[in-house]
């Protein structure tokens, strides 16, 4: 195989073909740094680069497989994360001009999962500032650009999350998601982006943007390889208190029971977002396909989430105000909307922050017996319009209404599964007439991404849009 | 300065040590009283005296499939 060849197949197959020794970790390190060098100065996905490092642990696990040692079922593969999780020792960012220098002093608990899986590290990815910003861009440390069509936004904030999955620069990488910043690059990127149950995965050491509404996950190019990141980076953690000690389920051993006899709920919920004609006609698509595939498609009402959106504003400046305030009191070197979207979080009382906490287990009880009645997943698009381009959505250089309303339209239909905490998966499901993807969503009951994933394998299974390859 | 504008002036001296100019504290009165409002009614109309803040993970997790 040559070196491109090596990039563009998927993270489950060059995993078990490194563990069969058809190839090494280090072909497909330098596989995927050769792509590096073509798609990097297009996107901007990388905000630092080890390559040296990276060729060294591929060289190490290399020897430690010779050995008859395989430290898991990610062993040699090559990633990349969104620059948030933090590596004891080295620069973390966050996205921020705030913390461009600064070194962590632990290791997050998601890499550590992953350094005992056996993941080669190529570098750190960009992101929107402090995770805050739905599109992708990012002042202090440039504009993540769309493998699809460099003039059009990646989806934020795991921007390089999206952009080097898509780009075939690594197999794998982790983002976070706080109203959508898994699922809106992965969407916009045409890859695969788990937001999973809140608590499923350790948000220890990781950059908050609100504890209570973080989410971390894996982005990457098919389902069956999101299914084995996540089993590796899931699971009960002391570090971080609020997540859960369910077991664990072997994702990618569930992933073939189909959807025959499935109930799936769709919505192409108008009353809370306007949608698009061409992203309504892809989510039909998928109906369809799934409902050829034996799948039963009813109508899924959504609630109105007036309440809920405003909650989860509530929740977030406040706690976005509370971590960032003595940066905000220095005049820290903020990008304008950064600020503007925490400021608030100073002036709401308490009581209003707590209630909104309250009401969260409501929220949840509501969906669930309002749109999960009597279904298995809701079916339901990832992005409301077509990918928009960096310059109509650049807030900080035209922040006006009619930018502002657009970028605020990105987490319609995203945001409120963060506040009900529901696992939530984009697949990739078509392409809009100026060539950028689109994302279709599955929503589940609490703990139920194995169905997710069951039925985003199966809709894999019988459409292609996941192995069409930017150019 | 009307009266919102003073009350979020006072706010934002007194008690966060933040300052704003008139025009900032406006908008940020303006977006405050909205997501106020709308907390205060969705609370009115769904929570009572025992709805505990740490029952959503119970929620999540007696909903678990």
């Amino acid at each position: 195989m040559i070196n491109d060849d090596l990039a563009l197949r998927d993270l489950s197959e060059i995993a078990d073909a490194i563990a069969a020794g058809r190839i090494t970790s280090l072909q497909a390190t330098e596989a995927c740094l050769a792509r590096i060098a073509v798609w990097q100065p297009r996107t901007n996905a990388f905000l630092r680069l080890n390559k040296e490092k990276a060729l060294e642990q591929a060289r190490v696990l290399d020897k430690e497989l010779a050995a008859g040692k395989r430290r898991g079922p990610l062993h040699g593969v090559p990633m990349a994360h969104k620059d948030m999780y933090y590596r004891a020792g080295e620069i973390s960012t966050g996205g921020s001009a705030i913390r461009r220098n600064w070194v962590a002093p632990v290791t997050s608990t998601v890499l550590q999962k992953l350094d005992a899986a056996g993941v080669v590290e190529l570098g750190f990815l960009n992101m929107a500032e402090f995770a805050a910003g739905p599109t992708g861009h990012n002042v202090h440390h440039g504009h993540c650009r769309n493998p699809w069509d460099d003039k059009r936004v990646t989806g934020g904030s795991s921007s390089g999350s999206g952009a080097s999955v898509a780009a075939r620069m690594v197999y794998g990488a982790l983002g976070s998601d706080t109203g959508g910043s898994i699922r809106l690059p992965a969407s916009a990127c045409g890859v695969v982006g788990m937001k999973a149950t809140y608590g499923r995965v350790s948000r220890a050491g990781a950059v908050p943007r609100s504890w209570t509404l973080d989410h971390v996950g894996p982005l990457t190019r098919t389902v069956r390889d999101n299914a084995r990141m996540l089993a590796v980076v899931a699971g009960h953690d002391l570090d971080d208190s609020t997540t859960s000690e369910k077991p664990v389920p072997d994702y990618e051993a569930l992933l073939e029971g189909g959807v025959r006899g499935l109930r799936i709920g769709f919505a192409l919920p108008e009353a809370l977002v306007p949608i698009d004609a061409q992203i309504g006609a892809a989510m039909q698509a998928a109906a369809d396909a799934l409902g050829k595939l034996g799948a039963t498609i009813v109508p899924a009402t959504m609630p109105d989430f007036t309440d809920l959106y405003r909650s989860a504003e509530v929740i977030v400046k406040c706690e976005a105000a509370s971590m960032h305030r003595p940066w905000m009191e220095a005049d820290a070197p903020y990008a304008n909307q950064v600020r503007t979207r925490t400021d608030a979080g100073y002036f709401i009382p308490a009581t209003q922050y707590i209630d909104a906490l309250r009401l969260r287990a409501h929220f949840v009880r509501e969906f669930l017996a309002q749109a999960m009645d009597g279904v298995d997943a809701v079916l339901l698009p990832a992005i409301p319009f077509p990918v928009p381009t960096l310059e109509e959505t650049d807030v900080e250089a035209s922040g006006g209404p009619a930018t502002l309303k657009m970028v605020a339209r990105f987490t319609g239909l995203t945001r409120p599964f963060n506040t009900l905490g529901l696992p939530a998966l984009s697949v990739p499901c078509g392409f809009d007439s100026n060539g950028a993807p689109i994302g279709l969503q599955l929503i589940g009951r609490p703990f139920d991404e194995a169905l997710l994933y069951r039925i985003g394998h199966a809709y894999q299974g019988a459409t292609d849009h996941h192995r069409k390859v930017p150019t | 300065m009307d009266d919102k504008i003073r009350l979020a002036a006072g706010i934002a001296k007194q008690l966060q040590g933040l300052s704003y100019d008139d025009k900032r504290l406006a908008e940020i009165a303006a977006e405050v009283e909205v997501l106020n409002e709308a907390v205060r009614k969705a609370a009115n109309q769904r929570l009572t005296f025992d709805d505990d803040p740490a029952a959503f993970a119970s929620v999540l997790a007696k909903e678990a499939k």
